[in-house]
This record gives C-alpha cells, structure tokens and sequence, in this order.
C-alpha cells in the first residue's frame, strides 16, 4: 500500500532541492482506468500526484526523451537532477539505462514504488464498459473498483496485465528512497506463452505473423512508448541509407518489427507498453520475450537487473553457444 | 428523400446485394474494428462503437502509389488509375463523414488532388448513427452529433431488430434501391429521431469553441503548451487515428528497373517531419510540435476554410498512451488567456 | 524441360579467413555452387544482422555469414560477436516463421577451401529445401 500523502511529502522534500530540475510521477487522468504521467517542476505542484493500480505508463521512458536544447553563449548546461517515481518494472529500465550509460547515476533521483500490478485498460472496458472508476484498490489476491457508486471486487488475473501476473520484480532495483513497503513477488516467470507459441510449425508460425504484421499502420508508437528506444536518429526512420522504406506493405512491416525486436535483443526489460499502445493490438511482446528468454537462457542474461553489467552484445563468452554453425 | 428500413439479421443479404458496389464496412480484426472491404458478408458487425484506423483509409489510403516509371525513362505521364467500381462505405459513424468534408477544403485547395477526387465522388456513404456516444466523444460541440447528416447519403438507424434508414442524397437513393430495401413508416422515423436526441443528451463532454481560433496563436510562447508536450511521446498515434489529419510524405522506391513514386501517411508529431536537409529543424523539440498541431487543427486551418480541422470523434483522447486530453489543452488554453487578458 | 529451383544466397564473407578461403576453393578449382554471391567484408563481426534481413526482403532466398574459427579471428573478438549477434538474429527470424534453413553461419579458415565449398553445398540444399522466399519479399507489393 502507498501513502499518497506520503508520496506527495516525499516528492515536495525533492523537488525543493537546488539540485532537482523537476519531477516524473503520475496524476488522475482525465478519464478511464488509467493515469496520466505528469512533470513538475514545482514543489507547489504535487497535490497532484497519486499512485494505484491506474498508475500504468513507464515514466523512466521520459527521462531521455528531454530535448537537450543547444546552451545559449554564455551561459551554462543545466545539469540538475530528474526525479523520477518507478514501479518495479519501470526501475527495469532505469537500471539498463545506466548499463547503457545513458546518463549517470547521479543525474537521477529514483523514488521506486513497490507495485502489485496495474490494471489492463482492455480488460477492465470489456468488464465494466466505457466508464471512469472512482477508486481503485489492490487487497491481496482481488482488485476493488468503484464503479457508478457500486464496489465490485474481482480476482486479480481477470482485470490487471498479463505482465503484472507473472512479475518478478515487483520491487524498485534501484532507488534512493522507497515509497512503500516491498512486496513478495507474485509468480515466477516460466515463459509459458513462448513455449506453447514455439510449439508451431514454420508454416503456421508465418500464417500468424503475416495476418499480423498486416495490421500494422506504422504509426511507431511502440518504439516512442518504448524506454529502451531512445536513439536520437532510429534506423527505421533513416533516409541515408534507407533500410525500411515507409510504405505499409507486408514486406516493410515485418522487417520493421524483426529490426525492434532484434533491436531490443538483450535489451527489453517486458514493461510491455509496446504491447499495450498499440492500436491495432498486433502481440508485439510475443516477438520480444521469445528473445528475452533465449537470452536467459542461452547467455544467462537479464536485462534491467544488474546496473554494473555490460550491455549483452558488447561482450562475449568463448564458450557461448554454438548451435546450426557450421 | 426516402425511409426504408430492413432486418438486422438479414445484413448479410443487403450487403451482398449491393453487386454494383465495392463495399467497405466494419469488420472484426481480433477485438478491435476497422473498414475493410467485404469479402464475406457474415463477417461485418454492427455492433462497433467505431473503429480505430479511421475510415479515412479508404479515401487516402496509408499507403498509395502516384505513378510507376522504369528507371532511365525520361518521358515520364502520370496516368491517374481510374476510379474503378463504384464503392460503398456501410456503417460509417457521423463523424467521420463530417471529417471528409473538412479533409475536402484540402485535397481541393491550389491543386485538386485527382487520387482522392476521384474516391469521394464515387463512393456512396451510408452512416451509421450513434445511439449510445462514447464517453470522449464530443462531436456536437464540433458541429457534427450522433446522428448528424452531414457528408452523408444515407444514415441508418439500429432500432433493435430492424435498421431504419434515411436516405438523403440521390446516391443514397441508389443504394435503398440496389439493397432492395422496404418501405418504412412514421413509427420507425418517429423512433429514430428519439433515438438521435437521446443519443445527444448522452453525449458527456463538450467545448465551446467560440474564440479558440483567435486567441490560440497569441499563446505561441506561452508555458502552458509544457504542461502537455513534456510527457508527449511524439509517437503519432494521435494523428495516425484522427479522421482529419491528412499529411502525407513522397518517396521514391524501385525494385530493379522498375519503380514508383508513393505517398504514405506522415505525422508532424515525428521530429523528422520538419528537418531540413542542411539539418536544421524549426520544431526540434516536442513543445513545438504539439503546439503546432492543435494550433493547426484549431487555428490555421480554420482560418484558411473557416471549419475546425477536428470532428470530436476522441479518438486522440481514448488511445494517447499518455492521456494527453485535447478538451484538456483547449480548456486550459482558454485558462491560459483568461489570465493573459487580465495581467494585460 | 524442367526449371528446378535455384535459390539465391547471399553470403558475407570476412576478409582474412573466410574470403581468403573461397579464394583459395577458386584457386585450387574445386567445384562449388554458383548460387553464392559474396560480399566481403572486413571481419564478421561487422556483419549487421539486419543485413541478412535486407537481404531476404530483397530476394535473396538463403544467407550465410563466415568469419574466422572462434579464437583465430584476425582482430581478435570480432566473430564471438557476430556469433552472439547471429544467434538470436536465427532464432528470432525462426520464431517468425522463417525457415531456419535459410540462415547460415560457418567457420571458414583461409585455408579450408573444400569446406567452403561444402559449406556453400550445404547453405544452397537447405535453402532448395526451404524453397524460394516468398513470405516477405518485396515484389512490387501493392503497386
């Protein structure tokens, strides 16, 4: 459980320092199950700020998509620190940012937030259509919702994330302050869904990928929405030399998705906001935990998890795996 | 015009008598829906609040070839294919159709664009009124509603078991008579025009946009613009699902000898949209690109063909992954120059 | 008269091992399939893997990627990063449903000639046995 009053005091402590330039949490959103992420950058602003199960979206993706505008002459680079309020998975992030230096440790205040899950907005309309809730509260093994003045309770796997049922890392790995007491983790991850997937032929895995990818407008909001995606200039958008050409064809579409994915090889730390963005619902996790997996596996690698590791492809064992070389 | 009506359950045989037609109607892609063209009859849904990708696909598609050329060919004439068979759009929501005529001050603006003329002029759109609006829909305040007519040639009405349907152009006419559809009486008109003023009264949020498109500019360099780009993730999805959004890039692609200049969708929300070549980029940061695009859609663009770019469909409201609201930014927009006018 | 299949491979050859060994299959005439184009390129590990998808999009029906015996590469490290890096490129094209056939790697020393042109034996049987790539070739798709 968190305190809301004590989150707001916390991120006020923050946020009144010399050395904080402003503030990543999340508000009520405007309508709906899920929150709005905020920025601060005012001690004055955080009776906004709350966290439950809406709290959804993964703030660590906004601390590189600040624009680093050019310093005017004369003057000095704004080097403050961000603060930033993580929920387990979103420490993920933060914590394969800094294997990938990024930035520094010491350019960011992490509030980490132990969380038992956030809810899943497909689910919760399918279960109680187009409205917003009034309260929402996680008690062991059900959610509480308040819906047009009735509280309906229900069990956890019908209403939060597929993500949130198989969490390994419900507690912040990095943070300077905890804002909540730790929780035990819920359910180890056995990659199921990738086994029962793999068990396909070639054949009738193409027939599934090819209906699809065929969905795919491009609009990239998995990659924006993504925290590990965050280069200034991104392959698929490159003109010189053009790799993925923009039309929307089958061809372009799948090979943009394998680029991602493979991208994303060693990388992806499953906050599963690809997934829960995308518009046309296309499984865009099925494609990364299929590597996240062999991964762990094959190279016993997790990323997101150690901030003194290397990232995964710039090092190598002599004894790796050596399978279909020949 | 006329009244008709027809069966609910017998949809799929009016959809597949309209033999004239390439018909175009909301089918069901996994949970969610979109316009696709109808190959089999049984597949399409009524039962839809309102697809995803807008209908706008159909009129400028994601993705469409301008003309082919073979590589060293120096006498290159664009032929425009022609407009092909007649198309039928079934099911359309008021808000799209509306967007079609705001899109139509673009398309036929310094140069008529022939690809998308020739699609509107032979596409027959019959709507499909909303009896129960999404909660972020505020079509009204926009100038369209629930069950408003404009932009179509027929809207229908679900009244349970039957479909009422109005006709309202002679194109709409067409259609009743190519379905082959009865006669209806007082009762289902009577019945409908309720069902439209309830539908009105659901609607749940609004905007009076009186004064929006003059005082948006003045608040070019004013903060509250950050409150909304800092956490936009510039990912598009806003402008990929609005009916009236219509930018387009053009690129050249070739496959040996032969080759072909395309448009595709583009999205001023991604930093590239604006990069020069000598690499300057004159919205290199989100906070102008979002203050640009609801300036665009509520002030140049209405200043240029006097209609707001925007339909009140919520489409950008209900997928942002970050719930950047745009009755939101309007509201405090207002907020913004209430309290400009009085330090003033 | 029958038109059998003949695919097309694109291979990436590293410069100091495997290129040299092709040469050297060249050199000492032994036989190989003509099916294999080759690209040199320094070291395999500057093979992008997204280059054995560009590859497959633009008709190649296999691909192959050759560099020096783990341990012997000319600078050093360079093929244990192409190995990691071609490792998950495989399974990944695999779990999308491309047949794991068509995507190759072999250790080539600038001296095996003959196992080149085995490897390359090898690389067109199995790309025959995949057949040619039509999953998500562009042809004109949509024009």
């Amino acid at each position: 459980m968190v305190d809301t009053k004590r989150l707001q005091e916390k991120a006020k402590e923050v946020l009144i320092r010399d050395d904080v330039r402003r503030l990543i949490g999340w508000k009520r959103g405007t309508y709906g199950f899920e929150a709005a992420p905020t920025v601060i950058t005012d001690a004055s602003q955080v009776d906004q700020l709350i966290f439950d199960a809406t709290c959804v979206q993964n703030p660590a993706s906004f601390i590189s998509l600040e624009e680093k505008k050019p310093v005017p002459r004369g003057a000095e680079p704004d080097t403050r620190k961000i603060a930033v309020m993580v929920k387990g998975c979103d420490s993920r992030a933060i914590v394969q940012q800094l294997v990938e230096k990024a930035y520094g440790r010491d350019d960011v205040i992490v509030l980490g937030i132990p969380c038992r899950g956030v809810i899943d907005r497909r689910k919760a309309m399918k279960m109680f259509g187009d409205v917003t809730p009034g309260n929402v509260s996680l008690n062991g093994d059900k959610v509480a919702v308040e819906v047009g003045g009735e509280k309906k309770e229900v069990e956890r796997g019908e209403l939060l994330m597929d993500k949130c049922m198989r969490c390994r890392y419900p507690n912040p790995l990095v943070s300077d302050d905890l804002l909540g007491e730790e929780v035990e983790k819920w359910a180890d991850d056995e990659f199921a869904d990738v086994d029962e997937f793999e068990k396909m032929v070639p054949e009738e895995k193409w027939k599934y990928w090819e209906e699809q990818f065929s969905k795919c407008i491009r609009c990239y909001s998995c990659r924006n929405v993504c925290p590990m995606c965050y280069c200034v200039e991104c392959v698929v958008t490159k003109m010189k030399p053009q790799w993925t050409r923009r039309s929307t064809d089958i061809s372009e579409n799948t090979a943009y998705h394998i680029q991602r994915a493979w991208h994303l090889a060693g990388r992806c730390i499953e906050c599963n906001e690809c997934q829960r963005v995308c518009p046309v619902d296309i499984p865009i996790m099925t494609l990364n935990r299929k590597l996240t997996r062999d991964v762990k596996d094959m190279f016993e690698y997790e990323p997101g998890v150690d901030a003194e590791a290397e990232p995964l492809l710039a090092c190598y064992n002599p004894q790796d795996p050596e399978e279909y070389i020949m | 015009m006329g009244d008709y009506k027809f069966a609910k359950e017998k949809l799929a045989e009016v959809l597949s008598s309209l033999k004239d037609y390439k018909v175009f109607a909301p089918v069901a892609v996994g949970d969610v829906f979109r316009f696709l063209q109808v190959d089999d009859p049984a597949k399409v849904t009524l039962e839809f609040a309102n697809s995803n990708v807008p209908p706008k696909e159909l009129m400028f598609p994601e993705t469409e070839t301008l003309f082919k050329y073979r590589l060293g060919q120096t006498d290159i004439e664009p032929e425009v294919p022609d407009a092909g068979d007649k198309r039928l759009v079934f099911g359309i929501r008021p808000c799209d159709a509306l967007a079609y005529t705001i899109v139509d001050n673009l398309y036929n603006w310094d140069f008529p664009d022939p690809y998308y003329q020739n699609r509107r002029e032979n596409t027959t759109l019959v709507g499909f009124a909303c009896a129960d609006p999404c909660s972020n829909c505020f079509c009204p305040s926009l100038g369209g509603g629930p069950a408003s007519e404009k932009g179509l040639d027929a809207i229908m009405f679900d009244m349970g078991d039957t479909m009422y349907v109005k006709t309202l152009t002679d194109k709409g006419e067409a259609f009743a008579k190519a379905a082959g559809l009865e006669s209806a009486g007082d009762a289902e008109k009577k019945a409908a025009e309720k069902q439209a003023e309830e539908a009105l009264g659901k609607i749940g949020r609004s905007i009076d946009t009186k004064g929006i498109p003059e005082h948006l500019p003045s608040l070019y360099d004013h903060p509250f613009w950050e409150q909304f780009s800092d956490r936009c993730l510039s990912c598009g999805i806003c402008t990929f699902l609005c009916p009236t959004c219509h930018c387009f890039d053009i690129q050249d692609e070739a496959e040996g000898f032969d080759a072909r200049r395309a448009r595709m969708w583009d999205t001023c929300m991604f930093s590239e949209y604006t990069l020069h070549t000598s690499g300057h980029n004159p919205r290199p940061t989100r906070k102008e690109r979002t203050r640009n695009r609801i300036s665009h859609k509520y002030s140049y663009f209405p200043e240029k063909f006097d209609v707001i770019a925007c339909v009140g469909c919520g489409r950008c409201i209900n997928y942002c992954p970050v719930n950047i609201d745009i009755l939101d930014i309007l509201e405090k927009s207002k907020q913004a120059e209430a309290k400009e006018a009085k330090t003033a | 008269m029958s038109e059998e299949f003949e695919p097309n491979i694109v291979a990436f050859l590293c410069n100091w091992c495997s290129y040299a060994g092709a040469d050297l299959a060249g050199t000492s005439r032994m036989h190989y399939l003509p099916n294999v184009k080759i690209i040199r390129v320094m070291c395999s590990g500057r093979v992008n893997p997204l280059f054995l998808l560009n590859a497959l999009q633009q008709g190649a029906d296999g691909v192959l990627i050759s560099g020096c015996h783990p341990g012997d590469c000319h600078y050093l490290e360079g093929n244990y990063y192409a190995r990691r890096r071609f490792m998950l490129m495989h399974k990944l094209l695999e779990h999308v449903g491309v047949d794991p056939g068509r995507v190759n790697m072999s250790w080539v020393s600038a001296s095996e000639g003959a196992k080149f042109a085995d490897v390359v034996k090898e690389t067109v049987e199995k790309a025959k046995a995949a057949g040619p790539m039509d999953q998500f070739r562009r042809r004109q798709l949509n024009w």
